[in-house]
């Protein structure tokens, strides 16, 4: 019984996700042939990256409970990577793309090797301090590493970082037009993304993964391999994070220190929490919304980090499931409330389980 | 030679006597409470900059200034609660941990950036501090650290007393052990929760004050402090006390070894190389223990 509504519960979303799925397309579409401004195209771009990140954190903490706080530092790593490529090999952007994705891969599997016998708190501690050890030690690299011209350069780039090692191609195929090319590999980016994360999440592995995070014990002692999905989940997850990394660096045809930065974390943090944790297209609802309050605080310039502090605690504080959660509360409100709702007890079920 | 050591292990006691109050405020909380205050350091720069008004703008003794700092850290600690964990606590107890996580994490920021808004970046010089040195033959030692040493030994002893033998410190103590006994027996647990937010606010605060005159003032201040707490907590184990201070002694003479030898940028990552080997070895820290669930 229970088993059939609760299967009726995933197809009836599964059907609700093709639709919004499809508007939403249809608007990526047509959006650059209603968007004239450089500067509104560029920051859709931005935001584009910040949901790409932040599905993937969601992925990994929403989805699978694991509070790893080294999201930026695997997009880094995945930038880093791409652009080195780049740079000591000479290499396109495009062939560097995916070894630089694989690189951050390999960073986030040692990563959750180290975190594998830890929980909860442990595993942001030590995530986070990974994370500020990669940034302190990419800071304070000064020796040369090879000689550019008459300018010395590190390693890792020192605290100016790489740029100028190429880009995505679309300045000399496109002219004038390039940031309309860059946005459509982006939206395509975050398109494969989404329906590969959907996919993971509706699959068995996305059910191992949720019951880990509900109750490990328990999922163990069904037979839930934690060792193995717990490093697939940090492997998938930084596979897409690192893409995005290095898509990110090609499309600024830059990537410095500045991204391992604490408040750059706290805005995907912020943009999960606020969307829901641990629904689909929470971090796409918490970007836009996020995206839209940091503009309109541009206009109050300073206070805009003291702002953004505080939607994250009150957000927290008011609403724990972020704001798809609210909208399917507000839903269910409105269908038990209206007289159409007189649908046997079976699709109430449905609705309650969801 | 023998003044290199010895500067050396001055230098890793002064900071390590900074550490273990860090620590000592995170850990009580944890302890007690299962909260990771994520805006602890941002509560320890507050208490340097308030002690930097008092005895500055205001004129206010030293003596003054210290006890604002206290205060300032107290209140924080206090507001913490009301605002944000009384509430988290009313929701889902399983998302507590993170919930209250992510909050703070959302708070510090703000605090932080609040601190910017007033004071402005460039860095400040505290002046809660005292010069001079006592010198015994070939060693140096400066007032400061001796200072900073000795302030933080009292504060322990203070806060071994307040945990050991008064009231609130067995309800505090009874909490932490099991919170929904001491529910039962007629601990009233959110005050005991009120009270471990002012009272690590308030050692937050003292170590702010500490902190900054050891360096500068600056917003970022806790930052540095408080990762490095974390990592104590952890290579000791979250809530274990004695074990954060020996962790917090041990590590920062290491810290101070490591700098010396290989160089001041080896000194954090040397740190975590540490905490990844213990955690690996013994995964709820050097001091803490296994525990055994029941479903």
């Amino acid at each position: 019984m229970t088993k059939l509504s609760t299967g009726k519960g995933i197809s009836g979303s599964a059907k609700l996700d093709a639709v919004i799925a499809l508007v939403l397309i249809a608007a990526a579409v047509t959006l650059p042939f209603m968007v004239e401004s450089r500067y509104i195209l560029g920051q859709i771009v931005l935001a584009l990256f910040y949901a790409t990140i932040a599905s993937q954190w969601n992925l990994l903490f929403g989805f699978s409970g694991i509070f790893s706080l080294a999201q930026m530092a695997i997009f880094a790593f995945g930038g880093y990577a791409t652009a080195m490529i780049c740079f000591y090999f000479g290499l396109n952007v495009w062939a560097a793309l995916v070894p630089g994705a694989i690189a951050a891969m390999v960073f986030s599997l040692v990563v959750g090797l180290a975190c594998l016998r830890l929980t909860g708190v442990y595993v942001a501690l030590l995530t986070l301090a990974i994370a500020q050890a990669m940034y302190l030690l990419i800071v304070t690299d000064t020796e040369c590493f090879v000689m550019v011209g008459s300018i010395c350069r590190q390693f890792t780039g020192g605290a100016v970082g790489f740029a100028r090692f190429g880009d995505l191609g679309m300045r000399t195929l496109l002219k004038g037009q390039w940031l309309v090319g860059n946005y459509a590999i982006i939206a395509t980016l975050f398109t494969v993304t989404m329906i590969f994360t959907y996919v993971v999440v509706k699959s068995p592995i996305g059910l191992a993964f949720r019951a880990l995070k509900d109750d490990p014990a328990y999922a163990i002692a069904r037979g839930v391999n934690r060792f193995q999905a717990q490093l697939l989940v940090f492997g998938i997850s930084a596979f897409f994070t690192g893409l995005a990394g290095g898509f990110y660096a090609a499309h600024f045809q830059a990537i410095g220190p500045g991204v391992l930065s604490m408040s750059q974390l706290m805005f995907i943090i912020a943009i999960t929490v606020v969307g829901g944790l641990g629904s689909f297209w929470g971090p796409l609802v918490g970007t836009i919304v996020l995206v839209l309050a940091d503009e309109l605080m541009r206009e109050a310039g300073e206070f805009r980090t003291l702002g953004l502090g505080i939607i994250i605690a009150l957000s927290i504080v008011l609403m724990p499931k972020g704001l798809v959660g609210r909208i399917g509360d507000l839903v269910r409100f409105l269908r038990r409330r209206s007289p159409r709702s007189a649908m046997g007890p079976q699709e109430n079920a449905a609705l309650t389980a969801k | 030679m023998l003044d290199i050591f010895v500067s050396i292990i001055v230098a890793g006691l002064t900071t390590g006597a900074l550490y273990a109050l860090a620590t000592v405020g995170l850990s009580l909380v944890w302890g007690s409470m299962g909260m990771l205050n994520m805006a602890h350091a941002a509560m320890l720069t507050l208490g340097g900059y308030v002690a930097f008004t008092a005895s500055t703008s205001l004129g206010l003794p030293i003596g003054l200034g210290f006890l604002a700092a206290i205060v300032a850290g107290a209140v924080a600690g206090g507001l913490l609660y009301v605002l944000i964990v009384s509430n988290l606590l009313r929701h889902d107890k399983s998302t507590f941990e993170s919930n209250v996580m992510i909050a703070t994490v959302g708070i510090g920021i703000a605090l932080e950036n609040a601190i910017l808004l007033t004071y402005g970046g460039q860095p400040l010089k505290q002046p809660l501090s005292v010069s001079g040195a006592l010198v015994i033959g070939p060693v140096t030692l400066p007032y400061q650290n001796i200072l900073i040493v000795a302030v933080v030994l009292v504060l322990m002893a203070i806060v071994a007393l307040l945990l050991g033998k008064t009231r609130m410190g067995r309800a505090i103590r009874a909490t932490a052990q099991n919170r929904d006994a001491a529910q039962l027996l007629g601990v009233a647990v959110n005050r005991v929760y009120f009270q471990v937010l002012v009272l690590s606010g308030a050692l937050a605060g003292v170590c702010g004050v500490m902190v900054s005159s050891m360096t500068q003032l600056s917003p970022p201040l806790g930052n540095d402090p408080m990762l490095k707490a974390f990592i104590m907590c952890v290579v000791a184990g979250l809530g274990n006390l004695p074990g954060a201070i020996t962790a917090a002694f041990g590590l920062a003479l290491l810290e101070a070894f490591v700098q010396f030898v290989a160089g001041a940028r080896w000194g954090f990552p040397s740190l975590l190389f540490v905490v990844i080997a213990v955690l690996i070895w013994r995964p709820s820290g050097l001091f803490g223990r296994a525990q055994i669930r029941r479903m």
